[in-house]
């Protein structure tokens, strides 16, 4: 009884199979990740699901729908919402106005013509307690270009959350953080409410296994294992990718 | 509508793609490789048939005010290329700012130096004469005109298909730093494209003096009709143009038959039609915006 | 908030004095200043808050003028006049940016390139209607329900009172929340897609607004001259207001007005020495490229930010954010 269920989808670009028949649900509630080395097909994973890239084949199914022929636009109003692996904010404005536009996606206002965006006291109510709830209020009027990457990269989360999605897709949220910025993010992550279910693409083991319900193991666009942490730490075929890869699963 | 004059209009509207063709396909590979739209790609055009017409009318043979012409737009093109387009690689508003008073400024010039009045290059009295298939009488000069287009289009694909130049500027010059690091010395590569666009630009109008005539307005003219090519036959592939500008000479020409107040909405149509079914051009690949 | 209703009591207040210290010519001159304003602005929008560069934006412009030199005759009421040249061309935009934004931003350029010369070309070619290249006159009268209005003074005030309505209007939508999603959609079309934004129903809607505009703007000059031809879709006029903007600041609402003004200024002063204007216009937009520091409006916030730099400490937290739109 899934939410969100990949199934089987492909795809390839000219003579290169970025995926092959890749499966993956996420449960109700669920934090389900997905590891793999470079390469494995991940951020294309979310591309397909997400609609920015058609997929060959297979399907995407949503609470029963199929939604891989919707433009991408549409996901957001069904509940999915996703961030992206290199900051993606709007940069020569203030964080207060980065959330301004992330919450007024879905307000019923958004069409309007005269009346200012300021005036929809719903829009402040929502965007104070965004801050308030995650601590940032000192930065409201902070241009993005001028928080630290840190800072922009719990953006990056926020503007996905204010939409108060069912689904986050959270593609690499830690890349390139301190191990201090690390261990920031993980713990958000894990603040986040079981009323959003989180499919997260990650590569650093450690917040892998503080945060996840199951595990998926992408390598070279195929699903080479898939289960609970404890069975994944321990499956032959994964630890010699990971140990042939440089990479070390113990967390 | 006789058969015979029917194949002559359907020569003319062939000569006129050609033409189009010869200067859409400089247009098109300017804008494919240095991601440049050059506004003052029709003021090209007309200079190139000024020169040659200002050649012609001091006893120049057309044989060598043509080459003459070719050589004079294509310096025009370096020298434009090295002294401002250089200064704004990649911005593209910039660009597009650039070339506009570019092409105020050539055409104005233009037109200070040869005056207002409409003006028309003699065909050359070897093609001066006609053709008979038959009941079918074609002029020479129109075919020759068709001749060139085809021996343009056969350089073009040898360039690209068996020389080295040629597959680096149909990878796409998306990453000059890269680009550069293969050896290649990108900003010669510019400047040669550049200047090669506007040679075939000088060429184009040189051939259409005989058929198009020069006056104040030709340049906005041909160049609508250049963009409108490139559109429909897509970005960057000359192969696209090549298709394009016959499929608009001809509907063109046939159209100034049965509509002639109306010619350039039927074209400014054939090109909305082909946008809504395929928004990149017949040929065309993905953008990179 | 409040600076921005200073600015619009400064703005009204320098637009009712303005004919106090002027000659008729003068007047003239920013009677026709305000028409180009409003067309210019109109120009602004798509270009400097939909991120949309259109190089036939006059296509409205003649759509609107042509359609009061057209319906003249059949209506004579000024208000149901201007508003269906405003509907017609806000139709026209409509339709015609339904294929045109489709397309990536290079083929846009070139196909509303080609949109305006297909208009100027179809206002040459159908004679009968139009009078071709010879243009035709306007019979109308601007009678507001109180007299007809002909002399220069109370046509200046007529398109000054156009001018200031369209700046408010423009002003409220900029904040709008329409206002703000379509420069966010500029700003950053994949993230505004992330979050869910149509962008292309937004783009969409911002090129119509503008097309309705220029196309009011139009409908004024109609009043205005009396006289309209092909020339008003020709793309030298879509490069003229282009340069407005560019002069006058892209991405400020006030920028292109203030650049109509010195363009029109700068047009009438060379053109009575010399018949090279266009050649000389190119030539300021070619330095004007070269030199690269954006348009007027852009000097004054700089400027303006440079000051509040220095008088500010060094701790970037508290910095306020920097008002994009500076006027």
């Amino acid at each position: 009884m899934s939410l969100l269920q990949v199934e089987n989808i492909s795809k390839s670009y000219k003579q290169l199979q970025v995926l092959h028949q890749v499966s993956v649900d996420v449960r109700p509630g669920e934090r389900h990740v997905i590891i793999g080395p470079n390469g494995a097909g991940k951020t294309t994973l979310f591309h397909c699901i997400t609609g920015l890239t058609p997929i060959d084949d297979g399907k995407v199914i949503w609470e029963g729908e199929e939604i891989h022929r919707l433009y991408p636009h549409r996901l957001v109003h069904l509940g999915l919402s996703r961030t992206f692996q290199k900051n993606n904010l709007f940069g020569n404005l203030s964080v207060e106005e980065n959330l301004h536009l992330a919450i007024a996606a879905r307000k019923p206002y958004r069409w309007q013509l005269l009346k200012s965006l300021l005036a929809f006291p719903d829009l402040k109510e929502e965007t104070e307690s965004f801050l308030e709830q995650w601590e940032i209020t000192a930065l409201r009027g902070v241009l993005v270009n001028n928080l630290s990457y840190g800072e922009q990269r719990l953006l990056e989360v926020l503007l996905a959350l204010a939409s108060h999605p069912r689904i986050l897709l959270l593609d690499e949220p830690t890349s390139g953080m301190s191990p201090a910025e690390t261990a920031q993010t993980a713990a958000m992550i894990r603040r986040l409410p079981r009323s959003v279910s989180l499919l997260v693409i990650e590569h650093d083991m450690e917040v892998v296994f503080s945060i996840a319900d199951r595990i998926t193991v992408l390598h070279h666009g195929e699903v080479i294992a898939q289960g609970k942490p404890e069975e994944i730490r321990n499956d032959g075929m994964v630890r010699h990718i990971y140990f042939g890869g440089g990479a070390k699963i113990h967390a | 509508m006789t058969l015979s004059i029917l194949s002559v209009q359907l020569l003319t509207g062939l000569a006129y793609g050609m033409l189009y063709f010869m200067i859409a396909a400089g247009l098109t590979i300017i804008l494919g490789v240095m991601n440049i739209v050059n506004l003052a790609h029709g003021t090209f055009f007309l200079t190139g048939a000024y020169v040659a017409f200002s050649l012609l009318s001091n006893q120049v043979s057309f044989w060598i005010a043509l080459p003459i012409s070719v050589a004079v737009m294509a310096i025009v093109g370096i020298v434009i290329e090295k002294l401002f387009i250089r200064r704004v690689y990649g911005k593209e508003l910039e660009q597009v700012l650039l070339t506009f008073g570019l092409a105020f400024i050539i055409a104005d010039a233009a037109e200070w130096i040869w005056g207002t009045e409409i003006q028309t290059l003699a065909v050359p009295s070897l093609l001066d004469t006609s053709i008979s298939f038959g009941t079918l009488v074609f002029p020479v000069y129109r075919l020759f005109v068709v001749l060139v287009g085809c021996a343009l289009a056969a350089l073009l694909w040898y360039f690209e298909t068996r020389t080295r130049i040629g597959a680096v500027i149909r990878a796409g010059v998306d990453d000059r730093a890269m680009v550069s690091a293969l050896g290649i010395n990108v900003g010669l590569v510019f400047t040669g494209v550049f200047a090669f666009g506007a040679g075939l630009a000088g060429l184009s109008g040189v051939l259409g003096g005989p058929l198009l005539g020069m006056y104040t307005g030709l340049d906005s003219e041909i160049l609508v009709t250049s963009l409108i090519v490139v559109v429909v036959g897509g970005l960057g592939s000359w192969r696209g143009s090549f298709i394009g500008a016959i499929l608009i000479g001809l509907i063109e020409t046939l159209g100034k038959i049965w509509f002639p107040s109306l010619s350039m909405l039927i074209v400014f149509l054939i090109m909305v039609v082909v946008l809504i079914i395929r928004p990149q051009g017949l040929f065309g690949r993905g953008v990179t915006s | 908030m409040t600076r921005q209703i200073q600015m619009l009591l400064l703005l009204v207040i320098i637009v009712i004095c303005a004919p106090w210290i002027m000659t008729q010519y003068g007047l003239t001159l920013a009677t026709e200043i305000m028409i180009m304003a409003i067309f210019a602005m109109s120009l602004g929008l798509i270009m400097g808050y939909a991120g949309m560069v259109s190089l036939g934006h006059a296509a409205f412009f003649g759509i609107g003028a042509y359609t009061v030199a057209l319906l003249g005759p059949l209506l004579h009421n000024v208000f149901l006049l201007v508003l269906c040249a405003i509907l017609l061309s806000s139709l026209i935009a409509l339709l015609s940016g339904m294929v045109f934004i489709r397309t990536s931003h290079f083929y846009f350029l070139m196909i509303t390139l080609a949109f305006g010369q297909l208009l100027f070309a179809l206002f040459w070619q159908l004679k009968s209607w139009t009078g071709g290249a010879d243009g035709m006159k306007v019979s109308v009268s601007m009678d507001l329900g109180f007299g007809d209005i002909f002399s220069p003074l109370g046509l200046y005030y007529v398109m000054a009172v156009a001018f200031l309505f369209i700046y408010v209007l423009l002003r409220l939508f900029v904040q709008s929340p329409a206002g703000r999603i379509i420069k966010g959609v500029m700003e950053n079309e994949s993230r505004m897609i992330a979050l869910g934004y149509p962008i292309r129903s937004y783009k969409l809607l911002a090129y119509t607004i503008s097309g309705g505009i220029a196309g009011f703007a139009g409908a004024l000059y109609a009043y205005y001259n009396l006289f309209v031809s092909p020339d008003l879709s020709n793309w030298m006029f879509s490069g003229q207001v282009m340069i407005m903007v560019i002069i006058g600041g892209v991405g400020t609402l006030l920028g292109p007005a203030i650049g109509a003004g010195l363009f029109i200024i700068l047009q009438n002063f060379i053109s009575s020495y010399t018949e090279r204007w266009s050649m000389i216009m190119g030539i300021l937009l070619v330095a004007l490229v070269l030199a690269g520091k954006g348009g007027i409006a852009h000097w004054f916030a700089y400027i303006g930010s440079m000051v509040r730099r220095m008088r500010m400490k060094k701790d970037t937290r508290t910095k306020p954010k920097e008002e994009e739109v500076s006027d």
